[in-house]
């Protein structure tokens, strides 16, 4: 491989990766921008929701390592995973607000991050429980082409990856900015007060961004085990913490700045691991962050959290 | 029937009364215990109870053979592993040494299975003169003079193993490399912990002596589930092999991933790879060819050994492996070592049985064993396999997933 062939591959590689981080991002930032929460809960509705997406795609008779299904029919297959996976964290998300955060909704202080915190470790320990901390094997129903260009390989899995982020990304911006919830959205992200007298049910749009956030995190979830082929009880960890670092990169509580920071981050851990040394990767990551935030606290694209006068 | 003293004194009663009276005898025997100390809940659970298995078959077969005397020995069994570590998890390890230590009725301990519970447990059986033989740690550091002071505080060697160590772990298996497979060059990982930095190290070190060409060396975040980056970086180096120095955890994502992008190179790693999650979680096909060590002889085949491995399967409903032997050796040494004092006349007590501990030899399942004078066995076999899919047996059985290769050579 030359020089250049490998920096090309690297830039593939954290594409990928980049993609993960910034669906996992948009959850932190959806929440955070309506409730100035940082909600690490969602780290494992994450890792919840891969485990959701094994069981339907073996629900579905997609097992083990073998393509059994073909063309449409193995299309339907993953499109309907990936509808009942996401619909199933964002139910998780939405019970989680209702009996965890909403009693606290009005209490000043870190009390209802720290209850995200508790919510968090409880999932990753009943799981741990479950499965007795092992890792499981994914299916793989996927045929795996590889295309190469120029020394360069990309492979079937990440060019799926990559529409399905992007189109995921997309249909959130659109509901954000111009449906009628999304708008009430943003009505309540700057002023949840003036949104009710308005006759916005704030509830109800905090319940959506909760279904919205953490069926995106769901999606993450099954794309995840399906792109790596496997899952884990702790997987939710790195990723989880990563993707934060990408929505405050980006600027939190701002949508196309959860995705930009998401990329850049993969992107910077491939490309650091190359040049550096991948066990460095945690420190340049973080090194980043701190640079970027001292010289622009509100992040690249500028942070949007709600007026609280 | 070896008469043991208290029963030569009943013996004058008369041998119809000994005879008659010889189960309330054993209910009076004085009872001892043998520690046990596993990860037997969590990701360790199936190979500790394997582990477990040797030992508790070791004692059984001592007390029913009347060899103890007039002692019977019981084993006490304490859990290492915790729910918040998902695994083995050193602080409930040492938290387990503190009552082993604290209980006088304890004359040994078999365990523990992992290096990082060992280091924890050292100081603490070391202050307390308690002898603990493993089947299976590996680190060189707990025995090595160099960290006496952090491991063994007492000054008497406590830690004895039935397994050799990483510092023949590692070179073994370069050697392995350089002579068996030809290798030219290495490239090689590590998952940051412990037991896989140490055991990359000694391998690292060998290989360069062996004239093998070390194209680089990383360390795999264990945590994380993404190493293409790092694996694009080792493809553009063309190694012909890579060795990696680590346990499962990183394992599964570093087959997988290594399978994609670098298909064709020689792949290797040490006794943390021998895993069922090698096929469970990581899978065919690409586990296939990947191979790994034991830092024991590969018995569990033998055919001498069938009425053992009969025994055990039949007492335990599951197969044992390698480190089942080594277990049930690491109780036969803490056995002789009871019965050496009780031969030398002296009192039963932990400090005593250490000291007898550290000059037997016991013929055990896989040879004869003795140990250094820092407790480290003087045979130094390590065992080389590699993955091979056998469709007809069940994945997740290890023996029959993987085949012998044979001994690495250890010069």
């Amino acid at each position: 491989m030359t020089g250049t062939a490998v920096f090309l591959q690297q830039l593939v590689n954290g594409l990928s990766l980049g993609a993960m981080y910034a669906l996992l991002a948009l959850g932190f930032t959806l929440v955070y921008g309506i409730l100035e929460l940082i909600n690490f809960a969602h780290f494992n509705v994450f890792m919840v929701g891969a485990f959701v997406g094994l069981i339907v795609l073996q629900s579905f008779g997609l097992q083990g390592q073998t393509v059994l299904l073909h063309g449409a029919p193995l299309v339907l297959a993953l499109l309907a995973s990936l509808a009942v996976t996401m619909l199933a964290s964002g139910v998780l998300g939405v019970l989680i607000e209702r009996y965890t955060l909403r009693p606290m909704r009005n209490v000043r202080g870190p009390m209802a991050m720290i209850t995200t915190i508790g919510v968090s470790y409880i999932l990753f320990n009943l799981v741990l429980l479950l499965t007795n901390a092992q890792a499981l094997n994914y299916p793989d129903p996927m045929p795996s082409v590889d295309y190469h260009l120029g020394g360069v390989t990309i492979r079937l899995k990440a060019v799926i990856i990559w529409v399905v982020a992007a189109v995921l990304m997309w249909g959130l911006n659109l509901f954000v900015r111009r449906s009628r919830l999304g708008k009430a959205m943003r009505a309540v992200a700057q002023d949840a007060e003036a949104a009710r007298m308005m006759g916005v049910e704030v509830d109800q749009v905090v319940m959506i961004a909760f279904f919205a956030g953490s069926a995106l995190a769901g999606a993450a979830g099954m794309i995840f085990g399906l792109y790596y082929n496997f899952t884990q009880y702790s997987i939710g960890y790195t990723a989880g913490l990563r993707a934060f670092t990408a929505a405050v990169l980006g600027g939190i509580g701002n949508v196309p700045g959860a995705m930009v920071g998401g990329l850049l981050i993969g992107l910077i851990e491939t490309i650091g691991s190359q040049y550096i040394a991948a066990k460095w990767a945690d420190v340049i990551i973080f090194s980043i962050l701190i640079f970027t935030l001292v010289f622009r606290p509100a992040g690249l694209l500028g942070a949007q959290s709600p007026n609280r006068s | 029937m070896v008469l043991s003293r208290r029963n030569a004194l009943r013996g004058a009663a008369g041998s119809v009364l000994l005879a008659s009276a010889s189960p309330i005898a054993r209910a009076a025997d004085k009872v001892y215990h043998l520690g046990i100390t596993l990860p037997l809940t969590g990701a360790d659970a199936e190979a500790a109870h394997l582990i477990l298995h040797g030992a508790q078959l070791a004692i059984k077969l001592a007390n029913q053979s009347g060899e103890l005397g007039d002692i019977r020995l019981e084993p006490m069994i304490l859990n290492n592993a915790t729910a918040t570590a998902g695994q083995y998890d050193p602080a409930q390890a040492a938290t387990n040494a503190r009552k082993l230590a604290g209980t006088r009725t304890v004359l040994a301990n078999v365990g523990p299975e992992m290096s990082g519970s060992g280091k924890a447990m050292a100081p603490i059986l070391s202050m307390a003169s308690l002898a603990t033989i493993t089947p299976s740690s590996t680190a060189p550091d707990i025995t090595s003079p160099t960290y006496a002071g952090e491991f063994d505080p007492g000054g008497k060697p406590i830690y004895f193993r039935t397994v050799t160590t990483d510092a023949y772990q590692g070179p073994n298996m370069a050697n392995f490399y350089a002579e068996v497979l030809k290798a030219k060059s290495v490239y090689l990982l590590d998952d940051s912990g412990a037991y896989g930095v140490g055991l990359a190290n000694a391998f690292e070190a060998q290989a360069r002596k062996k004239g093998m060409k070390v194209l680089g060396r990383d360390r795999l975040d264990p945590k994380a589930a993404d190493y293409s980056a790092v694996l694009t970086k080792i493809a553009a180096t063309k190694p012909a092999s890579l060795y990696y120095g680590g346990t499962m955890q990183a394992g599964v994502k570093l087959v997988k991933q290594s399978y994609q992008i670098i298909p064709h190179v020689i792949k290797g790693g040490g006794d943390g790879i021998l895993s069922p999650e090698m096929m469970t979680a990581a899978g065919f096909p690409a586990a296939e060819g990947w191979y790994g060590t034991n830092a024991s002889p590969h018995v569990v085949d033998d055919p001498k050994l069938a009425n053992w491995v009969a025994l055990y399967t039949k007492t335990y409903g599951v197969a044992p492996d390698d480190y089942a032997i080594t277990a049930y050796d690491a109780a036969l040494v803490a056995i002789a070592g009871i019965k050496a004092v009780q031969k030398a006349g002296k009192p039963l007590t932990a400090a005593t049985v250490r000291d007898a501990i550290a000059s037997v030899h016991v013929n055990g399942l896989q040879g004869p064993i003795s140990f250094d004078k820092y407790g480290d066995m003087t045979s130094h076999i390590v065992a080389v396999f590699q993955f091979h899919q056998d469709k007809s047996a069940p994945l997740g059985d290890l023996n029959k997933q993987m085949r012998y290769v044979g001994v690495a050579p250890q010069h």
